[in-house]
């Protein structure tokens, strides 16, 4: 297997890993962002981190869209108070949203040859709709700078 | 909050990540409730009937989590 294969590899696992901790039915986009900003050693990693986003501070923002999509409709996440339930078995199905993400960054290189991780990363942001842009959005971080800043490093031929 | 005061979304962006957002609570709510049920010594056929589906539908959904989790599980009867 490539390098790249074990990197995809890597971030389904963890992203499953993710979706499974806070109760999703299905890995989907911000679970692989989440996995993208574990994943040290990484132009992905280098590009999130510079941008204040660390694996916590993207859940910060996740746990702030869910709350602020809630309040949309009158829904208060804050007046349930059951306890936390004990995390499924199996692992989660792989979202539609995950999907998108995974092709967008296959489209966003010249070839399987030229894929890395900030592609991968370009693939995950490159969409104004739903969870990843809105969070973003909530947190005051600007989506398409930080798509320039994963272009740039992969104009600089960074892993 | 009284009914006449939940805001309705103006942006469909809104309503629709409103719908995403409902449906992970449930699904959290659920996982939490039969849990909770089931530790408090409810039958799968009693927590079925009182979440609307099959003794089936709840079992498969929710029998592996909670025998991983060391949930004690009445026998079904």
């Amino acid at each position: 297997m490539s390098a790249i294969d074990h990197y995809i590899n890597a971030i389904m696992e963890w992203g499953a890993a993710e979706a499974r901790e806070d109760g999703s039915a299905a890995t989907e986009a911000h679970h692989l962002l989440l996995a993208m900003a574990a994943d040290e050693g990484t132009a992905a990693h280098r590009v999130l981190a510079a941008a204040g986003l660390g694996r916590q501070a993207i859940r910060d923002a996740l746990d702030r869209e869910f709350e602020h999509s809630l309040s949309a409709v009158g829904v208060s996440v804050a007046s349930f108070d059951l306890p936390k339930p004990a995390p499924a078995p199996e692992p989660p199905k792989f979202g539609a949203s995950a999907r998108l993400a995974i092709e967008r960054g296959y489209a966003a290189a010249t070839g399987k040859k030229d894929l890395r991780p900030a592609h991968l990363l370009l693939g995950v942001l490159d969409t104004e709709i739903g969870t990843v842009p809105r969070a973003l959005a909530l947190a005051g971080l600007d989506r398409v700078d930080l798509m320039a800043r994963a272009r740039e490093a992969l104009a600089g031929n960074s892993w | 909050m009284p009914v006449e005061d939940v805001p309705v979304p103006k942006d469909p962006a809104d309503s629709l990540a409103a719908v995403v957002a409902l449906r992970l609570l449930a699904d959290r709510l659920e996982d939490a409730a039969v849990e909770q049920a089931m530790r408090a010594g409810w039958s799968w056929p009693d927590v079925a009937e009182a979440l609307g589906i099959t003794r089936q539908a709840v079992h498969k959904k929710h029998a592996k989590r909670l025998i991983a989790a060391g949930v004690a599980l009445r026998r079904r009867q």
